[in-house]
């Protein structure tokens, strides 16, 4: 089997290249592991807060902003650093409660809380969260103003009293319901999305790398002292896809086991999951072997095999998930095998489909496939045979 | 000219015959740009929430006319758009259309909840892909309901301390004033200047320094090269000073990463991407406090590798896991966690914070401190990079 030593061989070479474990191995899981610890579950808009005292007002107000699910809020200790955070885009806004805000409010004054926004972003939007969050805790508080003035309670006292419940409930409740079928439903892991993104980013782009090895190959004289053995074209050729294959499976098949392992990501049916890279890899596989045979130096093959994976896994949907994407951006987005393969983990993951359900988008993928296998077949006997 | 330009004009004639480094340093960082702001702009307007909300009042009452005109205060602060339906079915249509993100349902009996003390619900039905809207509207209508609380608790809680409990007269008599006290507190909008680069000139500028470390790399590995190929000792025996040599190499990746840098500052200011860098002055003072870094950074690498090859592969790691920490492809981190104090060691993160710094029409000075940050990195990587290399050339 000269076709199978020769694709082992291609094998070896990539995983005895130190350089090539961090890249192919380490970097892809790194990755989906910081995307999803920053964006797994949705983004929550992020507000800011700043305390200027530990006050009784402050601290419930804290309490209430915090328990907001939808917010992600974060605590600062520096006003400063507060607003220098909405200036970076860093949060979306902040509020600034000030020092004193007991004795204001126990005095009967207005307590006056600062609202930071830019005027790009949804910053003064979200003030109206943030407001409704206030406004719970200072509803009391405007109550126990005017009965400690009317009756000359104590300010206190009455605070207690308006926040002991006793009181009849709020007039108006508000009761929010979603309509619709969710893109992202809540059952999506953390880690899916991205899992299913990064897979495709990097199996395409460790098949485009690969074109530099083939390119080698050939300038070192390889492929010649191949073809004078007794070693028909058809199977340098068949060997040389297959190995790119390989490579490509063995990275898939890794990066579904490992993110399994580490962040039960969710990978949906078993052999759907499977059959999509298989034939993703194989797009990959004839697409690195197109460049390896078209380009003379692997120098600028490496340079344009990253513009082309970054290029077409951001086009697919690999960075920015392609149902976000206006319609023609979605149009233009299924030109690539990335965002057809991303089709596919959707049906498997989102919706529990089954291998039957992803029939149409293995069968675009396995066209990919064979088209560009045809064409780097065709490239690559005449880029070998080449004087 | 002194050996060490003449040694950097040389390689320099050599990489730019050499397509690879002018695919490295200007074609890709411009074609990625271009790709990702398309793909990202088209997405999603720079984080800014279009609100579009709708409202069904089937109760038409004052009550439910002062909701109306609450909201009709918030739209006319420019803050999101209110339109009318009639019912709910044409609301919900207006939702799947993508017209509105969200609608409020005012069943009939809120007025007459409101007068005789009881509960009522107000719904909002939202879009199940815009979370952040239904909420930004469920908020409104809270703090709506918490205004007419507030009337309730008020009486509520001065009876209760008020004994013997009070006449049904003075709770009339405070019934009135709670509807015309103010609520206890205000919220005043503090101004914050925009120091973020825009989607466009965000991927100008990421994949302009993402590139630029493995473009210096292309000067920095000459060395290496030349030491493989036999070269060195040729050049070594020439009257020429051993700091010429290290020079010569530095000087031209220093070059290679000017002409790219600028090359993409002037490339992606021009049609279709019309990249908005900050002050002129500021930028090439970013520009060249990184492209020295880079210099330094990756003149380590070469320093401390044994071959051409090892270096580029351990100078693209780095380089790589720079960039992803600096934030070159997504933000990393949150307020100021962990994640976030560590991107303060990638050069990357303080070239797109310098950059950030001068968005939004900032002086040139607003430059200075990201500059000064990368000087440093510079100065520390490339004295150490120096020591390693002329020690190197001694054996």
């Amino acid at each position: 089997m000269k076709v199978l030593a020769i694709a082992i061989n291609n094998l070896r070479r990539m995983l005895r290249e130190r350089s090539n474990i961090f890249f192919v191995f380490i970097f892809p899981i790194a990755i989906i592991l910081l995307i999803g610890a920053q964006f797994g579950g949705g983004v929550d808009p992020a507000v800011g807060l700043y305390l200027g005292d530990d006050g009784r007002v402050a601290t419930e107000i804290a309490t209430e902003i915090e328990s907001d699910d939808r917010l992600s809020v974060i605590r600062y200790e520096i006003e400063e650093d507060l607003v220098s955070a909405v200036e970076r885009g860093h949060i979306q806004g902040g509020a600034l409660l000030p020092a004193g805000m007991d004795e204001v409010a126990a005095s009967g004054e207005q307590v006056d809380i600062g609202f930071v926004a830019r005027p790009d972003g949804f910053g003064q939007q979200l003030q109206q969260v943030v407001a409704a969050a206030i406004s719970r805790v200072m509803t009391p508080v405007t109550a126990a103003q005017f009965a400690s003035v009317e009756t000359g309670a104590d300010f206190f006292v009455a605070l207690d009293v308006a926040t002991s419940g006793a009181m009849p409930a709020p007039g108006l409740s508000v009761e929010t319901t979603a309509l619709g079928e969710a893109v992202f439903p809540d059952t999506l892991g953390q880690f899916d999305l991205g899992a299913a993104q990064q897979l495709v980013l990097f199996v395409f782009l460790t098949a485009l790398a690969g074109s530099a090895a083939l390119i080698l190959t050939r300038q070192l004289g390889i492929s010649h002292r191949m073809l004078s053995t007794p070693t028909s074209l058809r199977t340098i050729v068949v060997g040389e896809g297959s190995g790119r294959w390989a490579t490509g499976m063995v990275q898939g098949v890794y990066i579904m086991a490992a993110t399994f392992l580490l962040f039960r990501v969710n990978w949906g049916d078993p052999i759907g999951a499977f059959l999509i890279l298989v034939t993703f890899a194989a797009v990959g596989a004839g697409a690195g072997i197109l460049m390896g045979s078209i380009f003379k130096n692997d120098q600028q093959a490496a340079g344009v095999a990253v513009v082309l994976s970054i290029g077409l896994a951001a086009l697919g949907g690999s960075m920015i998930p392609a149902e976000l994407f206006s319609p023609t951006m979605q149009n233009v987005a299924h030109l690539t095998p990335h965002a057809w393969a991303l089709d596919g983990f959707a049906e498997l993951v989102r919706r529990g489909g089954t291998t039957a359900d992803i029939l149409p988008e293995l069968g675009v993928l396995s066209a990919y496939a064979l088209v560009l296998m045809l064409l780097s077949a065709w490239r690559l006997r005449i880029a070998i045979t080449r004087p | 000219m002194s050996a060490a330009t003449r040694i950097a004009a040389k390689d320099l004639r050599l990489r730019l015959r050499d397509r690879s480094a002018i695919i490295i340093g200007i074609i890709a960082p411009l074609a990625l740009a271009l790709i990702l702001s398309t793909v990202f702009g088209g997405a999603f307007d720079a984080g800014s929430l279009d609100l579009h909300y709708g409202i069904v009042d089937l109760d038409q009452t004052e009550i439910s006319e002062a909701f109306s005109g609450a909201l009709g205060e918030i739209e006319s602060q420019g803050i999101l758009t209110v339109t009318e339906f009639s019912d709910a079915t044409s609301a919900e249509t207006a939702i799947e259309e993508g017209e509105i993100r969200a609608y409020y349902l005012i069943e009939p009996g809120l007025g007459e909840a409101v007068f005789s003390q009881q509960n009522f619900t107000v719904e909002v039905i939202g879009d199940i892909d815009a979370p952040t809207s239904a909420q930004i509207a469920t908020s409104i209508a809270e703090q709506f309901g918490q205004g007419i609380s507030t009337g309730q608790l008020s009486v509520g809680t001065a009876a209760v301390l008020t004994s013997p409990p009070p006449a049904l007269e003075q709770v009339g008599i405070w019934a009135g004033k709670a509807g015309q006290a103010d609520q206890s507190f205000t919220m005043t909008d503090v101004s914050a200047e925009t120091r973020q680069l825009d989607q466009t000139t965000y991927f100008a500028a990421s994949m302009a320094v993402f590139f630029l470390f493995f473009t210096v790399q292309f000067g920095v590995l000459g060395l290496l090269e030349e030491e493989r190929d036999g070269t060195l000792p040729r050049l070594l025996a020439a009257p020429i000073g051993r700091t010429s040599v290290v020079s010569g190499k530095a000087i031209l990746a220093f070059a290679l990463g000017m002409i790219s840098m600028t090359v993409l500052v002037v490339a992606t200011s021009l049609p279709p991407m019309q990249a908005t860098w900050g002050a002129p002055l500021g930028v090439l003072l970013l520009v060249v406090a990184c492209v020295l870094a880079a210099v330094a950074i990756m003149g380590l690498v070469a320093s401390i590798a044994k071959t051409p090859e090892g270096a580029g592969n351990l100078g693209s790691i780095i380089a790589v896991t720079l960039g992803l920490l600096g934030g070159v492809f997504f933000p990393l981190g949150q307020g100021d966690d962990f994640l976030s104090k560590l991107t303060l060691l990638s050069p990357h993160a303080w070239f797109m914070r310098g950059m950030g710094d001068l968005a939004g029409g900032a002086e040139w000075t607003a430059g200075l401190p990201a500059a000064g940050v990368m000087l440093a990195f510079a100065l520390v990587f490339g004295s150490i990079a120096l020591v390693f290399l002329r020690r190197r050339l001694w054996q």
